[in-house]
């Protein structure tokens, strides 16, 4: 077995081993950590897309995550539109408000670009607790949008509602995976290397005539396509949504946090980076909040500054290098053998 | 040395091991509240009585009908966040197999959390969280004790109307001022529909964010709109903040009503001072209220917590009470009979029964058709600033006139 | 619209204003030297109102006197924290101007600031016991003017006007220019570096002690107040440009005024979303600020 077919194997297995799992995690409790742990991998690698690879700082992520959540619940509510449209519908949306923020404010460098973001998650908050109708659309305002349960019998796929936690497993699973394999495409694509070349080195790339912006602007477009699509997802799994929880600049902080913990700009950082992060918030929340409060958030901003201090790159590349000597015995070994 | 040792330990053990397994039953709750983030401070006082009342209950022999069972409470923090809620009351269920969840103040987080548990038929006992559509959705496991928000606001004006004709005041106009999240917008809908026939006019209409760093310019719309009363909704630090302003730039309608909240915040009073006085709150209890063993329980949580009991924690405190009621007649885990007996629920006396209204009683909803509202007066009579009970009139302060209109600054 | 109003509402919004330009102070000063957004300023400001207001409470001192304790414990938690936390970071990425990392450390540093006031102090909301500038008011007719504020806005402008004077007079102050300037050329002329950042985070961490003796006398205390205020201050150190002192005060009085006047024609939760919407438009059309240096974006 050669160092790359062993590589390959390892995925194919995880892969396997991510759809086979709930054969064997048969907790419903496990199963809705699982599926909110593979949400955040899913938001935060579309984040990378921009975050990682176009090598600026989004903290306004929530902005297509509410834009994703509402969309969906007010077709459906109001007009009754299965949300597997609804999602599609706030993707284009979502892309359609990306490009008219990514158009002026990519151009911006480091901070700037950072608080910028900020500011378009606050300000759509604001507006958003400030009006209940937006034109025929009933937001409601801060009071937000209740998804009425539906009774057992009455679950189907169309309303994207299911009486037990698997199906939803495995909708986001496969949505993560889906998006995975597209990352991993766009670094193989010229647009990737055009991306890590101008979040790198921005004028040698501008130098080389590429449009950088342009592949930017691209980037941060596909990237809220695809969160959109994870808020509505969010939106039928906590059959609530209000400004406070989908607008919010924490949930734009954790996808930075998931990102940079894991490591930004590599496909398996954000994977990474939630496998660590999200188990940490959960169980320190569920074992320390009740007696001694803010405890677990502590906890989460020391594990934060510590990786940050001793790995600024993220917890992917000295990973990467433990399992790359793993696969190089297995190169070795293949050696010997054919030997 | 060692084999006696080893023999001590073999004995303790032989001991103990009988005693383990024929452990009593023990009742799980799951209580999911706001324990940190900017609601820190009415979760904690939620988590303080629920865990007074669950003391008293088990140290008076637990339940009696489940063999003395006692109660074991699990409390988890909600981050005030919906998402949040939902993965607790999933674990709550499946991993803790709690047979009865409680929570969760936020509106936001009630919401969601009371869908999961109505999925799983798992009792969910709301103490507070005032939004009419909470029990408002056809959920058969949803029980609450708090008075819905309608039933606030209608008591607001009913008291307004009554307080005219008691001291020949005549109020000609109102300003409404809330904080603009779910639950001061809910309350000023229910406003506008009240101020039809009430003979007032509404001069203001004014949402603010509870997180202002400045009211200032807030309390100026206040003074130059004139209003004859000023009704409220506020969080704690905003409250405190409201009230200061509005008294330094000598803001003095004929009445301020609070809508519980931050004004019956035990930190308002401190934080406030003398800028407080005459101010009126709706609420759901107050420790001067008429009722045997009330005062004994406000002494006792003072001395324990350093604070008054307020409406709000009396209402989780009277939850579990009545929970033990239920469990009593129950006489099972089974979430469907536990279900039956709260949905049967009458209960009228006993300790714990230390709410002004004389029955707990569900509707078909499950709303606690009983839950009544008082309304309180801040006030100094020599002993510090108090909490003095003036409406409804049967339940006033003996002795006390309420102030009416509030003299002016 | 009576005239008296907006008068009254603009003396307000300044004062205010100038309250908020010396919380952004000590993060555009921070900026100007270290190039790093501190996400824990709001943090800092809630540490420098609890020193404040155990300051004042334990030994009954006027809370403006209280800044002999206040400024020099903050100033040593500002260089501690900088020796300690971001200090490595430019170490371990020599080459980057910029550590973005420096954003997320410090949001670290806030969760745990913040936590920590939760896990000692509770959850309580405190209020300076009756102090000599609570509820003061001066009053011209129909005008009013708090007296707290109007000693916050004196001590933002003597604030600003000593950075000023410490940063163009002083050695140690051409020093810290001179790195904020160049890093390599000031070392190579024998500025240390190090030394010169933790002075400058010392400086801009004393400085959100100096807002928080200024807010306590009519604000409440308590674990998460910092975070309206460093939102605000990002927005306003912008407006203003990164790294400029009168910027920041510029800035604060434009926010200030917005929050004050703006609720004559809307309601007040609009205004929020006027300073947003101002902001990004500062952002796309200059994005060095008002008072900015072009080589700062």
């Amino acid at each position: 077995m050669t160092q790359q077919n062993f590589k390959r194997n390892c995925l194919i297995a995880a892969t396997l081993a991510a759809f086979a799992l709930p054969l064997v995690v048969r907790s419903a409790t496990y199963l809705h950590i699982l599926i909110i742990l593979y949400l955040y991998a899913y938001m935060t690698t579309t984040w990378n897309l921009v975050g990682g690879f176009a090598g600026v700082l989004p903290l306004g992520h929530a902005v297509f995550v509410g834009i994703g959540a509402y969309t969906s619940t007010v077709l459906w509510l109001q007009y009754g539109v299965t949300p597997w449209i609804g999602m599609l519908a706030g993707g284009v949306l979502a892309g359609a408000v990306g490009f008219l923020i990514g158009k002026p404010t990519l151009k911006m460098r480091g901070a700037y670009f950072a608080l910028s973001t900020m500011a378009f998650v606050e300000g759509i908050r604001v507006m958003v607790e400030n009006i209940d109708m937006l034109g025929p659309f009933n937001l409601n305002g801060p009071r937000g949008l209740n998804i009425p349960p539906l009774a057992h019998g009455e679950v189907n796929f169309w309303a994207f509602q299911f009486a037990t936690k698997e199906p939803y497993y495995y909708i986001i699973l496969t949505m993560l995976v889906g998006v995975l394999f597209l990352t991993w495409a766009i670094s193989r694509s010229k647009m990737g290397f055009y991306l890590k070349g101008g979040g790198e080195e921005p004028d040698a790339a501008q130098a080389l005539g590429v449009n950088v912006a342009r592949y930017k602007v691209m980037a941060m477009v596909l990237s809220s396509f695809l969160t959109a699509m994870a808020g509505t997802f969010l939106a039928q799994l906590t059959l609530f949504i209000y400004p406070k929880s989908v607008l919010t600049l924490d949930l734009s902080f954790e996808l930075a946090f998931i990102a940079l913990i894991g490591g930004r700009g590599s496909i398996a950082g954000p994977i990474i980076g939630a496998l660590l992060l999200r188990p940490v918030t959960e169980f320190s929340r569920i074992y320390f909040s009740s007696t001694l409060p803010g405890l677990h958030l502590i906890i989460l901003g020391v594990v934060l500054i510590v990786v940050m201090l001793f790995q600024p790159r993220g917890l992917t590349e000295p990973l990467t290098n433990f399992f790359n000597s793993i696969a190089r015995r297995f190169d070795a070994s293949a050696r010997e053998e054919r030997k | 040395m060692k084999r006696s040792h080893l023999l001590a330990l073999a004995m303790i053990l032989c001991m103990a091991f009988p005693a383990m397994s024929f452990a009593e039953t023990i009742v799980k709750v799951g209580n999911i509240l706001p324990l940190s983030g900017p609601s820190a401070s009415v979760g904690q006082q939620g988590k303080q009585a629920r865990e007074m009342a669950i003391e008293e209950i088990n140290a008076a022999g637990g339940i009696k009908s489940l063999g003395g069972a006692k109660i074991e409470m699990l409390y988890a923090d909600s981050k005030s966040d919906p998402n949040v809620g939902v993965t607790e009351a999933e674990r709550f269920i499946n991993t803790e197999k709690v047979h009865v969840i409680t929570g969760a103040w936020n509106s936001g987080v009630t919401y969601p959390s009371t869908a999961v548990a109505e999925r799983y038929g798992i009792p969910y006992i709301v103490p507070v969280s005032v939004r009419d559509t909470i029990t408002e959705r056809g959920f058969k496991n949803v029980f609450r004790i708090a008075a819905k928000d309608s039933w606030w606001t209608r008591d607001q004006f009913t008291f307004l109307k009554d307080m005219q004709a008691e001291f020949g005041e005549e109020l000609k106009t109102v300003a409404f001022v809330y904080e603009n999240g779910d639950w001061g917008t809910g309350f000023a809908a229910q406003w506008k529909k009240l101020i039809e026939g009430s003979g007032l006019k509404v001069v203001l209409d004014e949402p603010y964010s509870s997180s202002a760093t400045d009211l200032t310019p807030l309390v100026n719309k206040i003074r130059r709109a004139r209003p004859d009363v000023l009704l409220l909704v506020s969080n704690a630090a905003d409250a405190i903040l409201l009230t200061n302003t509005l008294a330094d730039y000598k803001v003095s309608p004929k009445v301020i009503l609070g809508s519980g909240g931050g004004h019956a915040d035990p930190t308002f009073l401190s934080g406030c001072g003398d800028n407080a006085r005459y101010i009126f709150d709706i609420v759901e209890w107050e420790a001067d209220v008429n009722k045997p063993g009330a005062k004994e329980a406000n002494e006792k949580y003072r001395a324990k917590y350093g604070t008054n009991l307020t409406g709000e924690a009396v209402d989780a405190y009277v939850a579990m009470y009545m929970l033990a009621d239920a469990l009593e007649r129950a006489g099972s885990l089974e979430p469907a009979a536990l279900r039956k007996a709260l949905a049967e629920t009458d209960l009228k006396s006993g300790p714990g029964m230390i709410v002004t209204y004389d029955a707990i009683k569900f509707d078909a909803s499950g709303q606690n058709e009983n839950a009544a509202l008082s309304i309180v007066q801040i006030n100094d009579l020599g002993k510090g600033l108090e909490r003095i009970t003036v409406w409804p009139k049967g339940a006033r302060r003996a002795g006390y006139t309420p102030v009416f209109p509030m003299p002016k600054k | 619209m009576d005239l008296v109003f907006i008068a009254q509402d603009c003396i307000n919004g300044v004062l205010m204003g100038l309250i908020y330009g010396l919380v952004a102070l000590g993060l555009t000063l921070i900026f100007g030297v270290l190039k790093v957004i501190n996400f824990a300023h709001g943090s800092f400001l809630m540490v420098g109102m609890y020193v404040a207001y155990w300051a004042v409470t334990l030994s009954g001192l006027h809370p403006y006197l209280a800044l002999v304790i206040i400024v020099p414990a903050m100033f040593l938690f500002g260089y501690w924290i900088q020796n300690l936390l971001i200090r490595p970071i430019f170490i371990a990425e020599k080459n980057v101007r910029e550590p973005i990392t420096v954003i997320i450390v410090t949001t670290g540093l806030w969760y745990v600031l913040d936590n920590l006031a939760l896990l000692v102090f509770g959850p309580d909301y405190r209020a300076l016991a009756p102090n000599p500038l609570k509820g003061q008011m001066l009053e011209f007719g129909e005008i009013f003017i708090s007296v707290p504020k109007l000693y916050g806005a004196i001590a933002t402008l003597a604030t600003a006007g000593g950075l000023y004077l410490f940063l163009q007079r002083t050695r140690l102050g051409r020093a810290v220019r001179a790195t904020s300037l160049d890093r390599e050329a000031a070392s190579l002329m024998g500025i240390g570096q190090w030394k010169i950042f933790n002075i400058a985070f010392g400086i801009g961490t004393a400085v959100a002690g100096i807002s928080g003796a200024v807010l306590t006398p009519f604000y409440n205390v308590y674990p998460t107040v910092g975070i309206p205020f460093d939102i605000k201050s990002f927005v306003i150190v912008v407006l203003g440009g990164l790294g400029s002192i009168w910027g920041a005060l510029v800035g604060g009085v434009i926010v200030g005024l917005i929050e004050s006047v703006g609720p004559n024609f809307m309601a007040s939760t609009w205004t929020e979303g006027i300073v947003y919407a101002l902001f990004l438009l500062v952002l796309f059309v200059k994005p060095s600020g008002l008072f900015g240096q072009k080589q700062d974006w």
